[in-house]
């Protein structure tokens, strides 16, 4: 989620790629796009990993389309009901979505003349996707409360299908957050439910 | 950083409960001593039956050699706690309690039950005090906000308990939300 060099996390964030047209022809990369072509013509759409987009931004060799993450369609999903989005499932590898959508807050920032930055998206785009992660925050946590309650009671799973999907539809955030919430949790219950008497 | 990962995002409630017990209480020994100096400053002297003011260690540990009574806290009875759970359910708001009722609470009642008048009603107005509160703290996630929460009242051990969770979300929201002030001083 940070920017820190050292941090896996927003390295396995930076490995999605996303879809960039190019502006100039660029001879002996073909290999970029997996096919057979030589070059890179001008216009041509390619998936490129986003550590190399910002490169390409900046030298102003390419424009970038918005990911479909966080296109209208996911949008409007999110808009009508955030919990009953799977996240896991826009973004492949480990699913880092608000990472993904972090970096792509700051390209647009970082390459005003690009022509998506629009006033549209600038505004919206960075209001959606913590609407989204404050939207699911409760029932992540929630979940995460449950299952250290009665795991630690030793009862059955007990779910129902609803808040399973859920689950597996975390993103790799809210995973993070899902295991503190439920070990911090566990933890005070098995405070709560020693006896003092045993210890002394 | 050689802690391992479980105690590095906050202290353990075992430790809430160590620092809970240099709380003073109130008991009537049933042996006597003098003066004594102890790291933490010199307590006694006792002398049975007037009632001398110990820290939570020295009564727990006096009372499991039987050789004192604990005078329960003030707070720490049925009526007070009825009134509270009453406050607690009907406002909004926490209800003011004592800062590490949880830790003091729990220790007294585990060590000296019999020195209550109702142990088990006082145990189930606790769970219920406690269950009402944590309702209260997860509507204060909703609210969730990048820069600052305030929630008065809270007791050290749901502070901790909630610790771990919300600092990590509020970091999250800071790296999401996007801040227009301090973008106009980049550009």
């Amino acid at each position: 989620m940070d920017d820190d060099y050292y941090s896996i996390d927003s390295i396995l964030a930076e490995n999605q790629k996303i879809q960039c047209t190019f502006k100039v022809d660029i001879p002996d990369m073909g290999h970029l796009d997996g096919g057979t072509e030589r070059d890179i013509k001008a216009l041509s759409k390619v998936q490129v990993p986003m550590w190399m987009v910002y490169i390409l931004i900046y030298s102003d060799y390419a424009d970038f389309n918005i990911p479909a993450p966080f296109q209208a369609r996911v949008r409007n999903a999110l808009n009508a009901e955030a919990r009953s989005v799977k996240l896991s499932n826009l973004v492949g590898q480990g699913g880092l979505w608000y990472g993904l959508g972090r970096m792509i807050m700051k390209i647009l920032d970082d390459a005003p003349a690009n022509e998506i930055s629009n006033i549209l998206v600038k505004v919206r785009f960075p209001l959606r996707i913590c609407n989204t992660f404050r939207a699911r925050l409760p029932e992540v946590i929630d979940q995460a409360q449950h299952f250290a309650s009665i795991n630690s009671s030793g009862g059955g799973a007990g779910a129902s299908d609803g808040t399973l999907a859920f689950r597996e539809g975390l993103d790799g955030t809210e995973r993070e957050l899902f295991a503190l919430a439920q070990d911090s949790a566990r933890k005070t219950k098995r405070w709560y439910e020693a006896t003092e008497r045993g210890r002394r | 950083m050689a802690l391992p990962p479980s105690l590095r995002t906050s202290v353990i409630p075992a430790e809430l409960e160590l620092i809970a017990s240099e709380q003073l209480v109130e008991i009537i020994p049933l042996v006597a001593m003098e003066r004594t100096a102890f790291i933490s400053g010199a307590y006694g002297p006792l002398r049975p039956p007037v009632k001398c003011r110990v820290p939570i260690w020295m009564a727990t540990n006096l009372k499991l050699k039987k050789k004192c009574h604990i005078v329960p806290p003030d707070w720490l009875n049925v009526e007070f706690l009825q009134g509270r759970l009453l406050l607690e359910t009907t406002r909004p708001e926490f209800s003011e309690m004592p800062f590490r009722f949880a830790e003091i609470a729990k220790v007294l009642l585990d060590i000296a039950s019999e020195d209550f008048q109702e142990p088990d009603k006082i145990r189930s107005l606790l769970k219920d005090i406690r269950e009402a509160r944590q309702a209260k703290s997860r509507e204060g996630l909703s609210k969730l906000d990048h820069s600052e929460l305030s929630l008065p009242n809270l007791s050290s051990m749901e502070i901790n308990e909630i610790r771990p969770f919300f600092v990590r979300s509020m970091g999250v929201l800071t790296q999401l939300v996007r801040d227009p002030a301090g973008r106009q001083m980049e550009l």
